[in-house]
């Protein structure tokens, strides 16, 4: 196992975010966290990374114990993140943001950055724009470039689709496929149920600060429970599926 | 900006001082390296010559030029020099910065009248242990952002003060006098003919630290405001100052590159407070006595208004800011007790047409546009049940 989350507890204050969320993630998974807003999907990500102190619980990564380390650190072992509202450095230009994806690494990323351009190539096209003055998209292409640039093991993506076009989230999801079929491990967290569980393997549904149901993602496409709650099936609505 | 069909007057000059200062970063950012020296040089000379009769007696009608130029000037400009390393570049909100000025200027006067130590041993001396107790503030204080820290320090700023005036050791409300001037290095004289008397230098001794002429010590603190000058743009162009502008921009993101971004906003802390006590020492040096009274809030918000008037995170609108705000309240001492009424007034104008500061970065303008990484964010950002994850996490 990858990444292994044993049942973390994570509070604001005196606020329970997680109440012992239990998660797998193994090598060269798309594993996807759907939920409501507000169910601790961005919290998961976080407490992974290591930007969020955990109360309980523990979090293991290739086997070992990293619930103390720091973010910085866990960056260095091999945990990627793009984070959620995409955290572009606004006043960097493409090329500076995507190279703070190297900062803490030693060796040299120049065939990584390639690879990045060749992912995207409409960041290669708008090297030297300022991060902030991207649109949505591009900064989304450029969160998941510069994650990507800290050679990750495993992918965490916070709502990678968010505020984006139709058309744009399909390539979007389309690029995270073809980053997994290349050999990285994603962890994906979306809104966009149904763009997920067509792209995981296996996904988990997440209610207030607990895994309410996990099963392989074609499964949870075909659970009735499922599609009322994140799918727009049900009554009130007419999304069918492959629209 | 600069669109001719906007009828506002005040947009439009604003459009036309944009492009202007645009060009003149263009060219400067594209000017090969010796002219790039010649231009230093030529600001060297000019800071020399700064002093002399004639242009004091435009500048400063009222208050002995050289005496000014050193503070509050001078002293400003290299408060506002190690300020902008915590505000501009880390991007954090530090109200409390005169406290590290006090604690180098303490630390002259009790070195010097109580150990009979010299300038330059408490030179070194002050500016650790202002370093010292910029990472014992951070420390603990640094996990906080953007208002919470700037609460905190403002806190911090206070405590040095009022912890000075209640110590008996340090003179209490009294403050230390008799502070020893800097040994004096030679009595060497500018010799005083030609040139030298061109530029208005001519016949002054400029390593006699005595009490009546305050050119040496202008000398002294130009000398000191170089230095920090050149460290901290050495500083800039490195990895820590990428790692700053990251932290900067976005801390968390930061983190996830693997920055570690305490250990940085701890550096940022320590090397901003390192430079205030340097000034402190100075200022000290100088003044021959000081009073806790010396060290207000008002100063950390004057140093801070500096910072963002001129242009936080861009040098040379940092020195610029700081020299105008400490210079137009005397030049304007004639006004007498409309005085800090007019200068309120000049910077709510420059405010209004600068909002970004007088020369903002490039890189400033799009931090501001994107709504981020202006004074650690200016916006509530911290790990409690409020604000956290954008409606994420919290049930």
């Amino acid at each position: 196992m990858l990444l292994e989350i044993k049942d973390i507890h994570v509070h604001y204050g005196k606020i329970a975010a997680l109440k012992g969320v239990s998660v797998e993630v193994d090598e060269g998974e798309i594993v996807t966290l759907i939920g409501a807003n507000g169910a601790g999907k961005t919290t998961t990500l976080k407490t992974i990374s290591g930007l969020r102190p955990l109360t309980r619980g523990q979090i293991l990564f290739g086997g070992k114990d990293i619930s103390k380390v720091p973010g910085h650190k866990r960056v260095l072992m091999g945990i990627g993140q793009s984070p959620e509202g995409r955290g572009i450095f606004p006043g960097m230009t493409v090329v500076e943001n995507l190279s703070m994806g190297a900062y803490a690494r030693r060796d040299e990323a120049d065939k990584d950055l390639a690879e990045v351009y060749e992912l995207f190539p409409r960041l290669a096209e708008r090297k030297n724009q300022a991060g902030g003055t991207m649109s949505g998209g591009e900064q989304q292409m450029l969160a998941i470039g510069r994650a990507l640039m800290t050679k990750p093991k495993v992918l965490l993506l916070d709502e990678p689709s968010m505020g984006l076009a139709p058309k744009l989230i399909q390539q979007i999801f389309e690029i995270i496929t073809e980053i997994n079929r290349r050999g990285t491990t994603v962890l994906l967290v979306e809104q966009n149920a149904q763009q997920a569980l067509q792209v995981a393997h296996r996904a988990y549904v997440l209610e207030t600060g607990k895994v309410v149901k996990s099963a392989e993602a074609s499964a949870l496409l075909d659970d009735p429970q499922v599609r009322a709650a994140y799918l727009g099936g049900g009554a009130e609505a007419a999304a069918g599926p492959g629209d | 900006m600069n669109d001719s069909t906007n009828t506002n007057p005040l947009t439009r000059m604003r459009g036309g001082y944009t492009s202007f200062s645009d060009s003149i970063h263009d060219r400067w950012a594209t000017a090969p390296r010796w002219a790039r020296w010649v231009v230093y040089l030529l600001l060297i000379v000019l800071a020399i010559a700064l002093p002399a009769d004639g242009i004091g007696s435009f500048m400063s009608p009222y208050t002995d030029w050289p005496t000014l130029l050193f503070f509050p000037i001078g002293g400003y400009i290299l408060l506002a020099i190690g300020l902008n390393v915590v505000v501009g570049q880390a991007g954090m909100l530090d109200l409390g910065y005169v406290a590290f000025f006090a604690i180098g200027g303490y630390g002259m006067a009790v070195f010097g009248t109580k150990y009979g130590w010299s300038f330059w041993e408490i030179l070194v001396v002050g500016v650790l242990l202002s370093a010292l107790s910029g990472i014992l503030l951070g420390a603990p204080t640094l996990r906080l952002r953007g208002d919470y820290l700037a609460i905190v320090t403002l806190g911090f700023g206070e405590i040095v003060r009022k912890t000075a005036n209640n110590w008996n050791y340090i003179g209490g409300p009294n403050g230390i006098g008799g502070i020893p001037h800097p040994p004096t290095l030679t009595e060497w004289t500018i010799p005083d003919n030609g040139l030298f008397d061109a530029i208005g230098i001519g016949g002054v001794q400029p390593f006699k630290y005595g009490a009546l002429d305050g050119k040496p010590y202008y000398y002294l603190m130009l000398v000191l405001i170089i230095l920090a000058i050149v460290f901290v743009k050495r500083l800039e162009a490195s990895r820590v100052g990428r790692a700053w502008a990251s932290i900067r921009e976005d801390e968390d993101a930061a983190e996830l590159m693997g920055v570690p971004t305490f250990k940085f906003k701890l550096a940022a802390f320590a090397i901003g407070a390192a430079i205030g006590g340097a000034g402190g020492v100075m200022y000290a040096s100088q003044a021959v006595s000081i009073i806790p009274t010396n060290f207000p809030f008002i100063l950390s918000a004057t140093i801070l208004a500096a910072v963002v008037l001129g242009g936080s995170g861009n040098l040379p609108g940092v020195i610029l800011g700081a020299f105008l705000v400490a210079w137009i309240p005397e030049r304007i001492r004639g006004l007498q007790e409309y005085r800090v009424l007019v200068f309120g007034a000049v910077l709510v104008i420059l405010m209004i047409f600068r909002p970004e500061g007088l020369l903002p970065s490039r890189r400033r303008k799009a931090e501001l546009a994107e709504g981020e990484g202006g004074m650690g964010s200016m916006g509530a950002e911290v790990g409690g049940p409020v604000t956290v994850g954008a409606g994420e996490g919290v049930e």
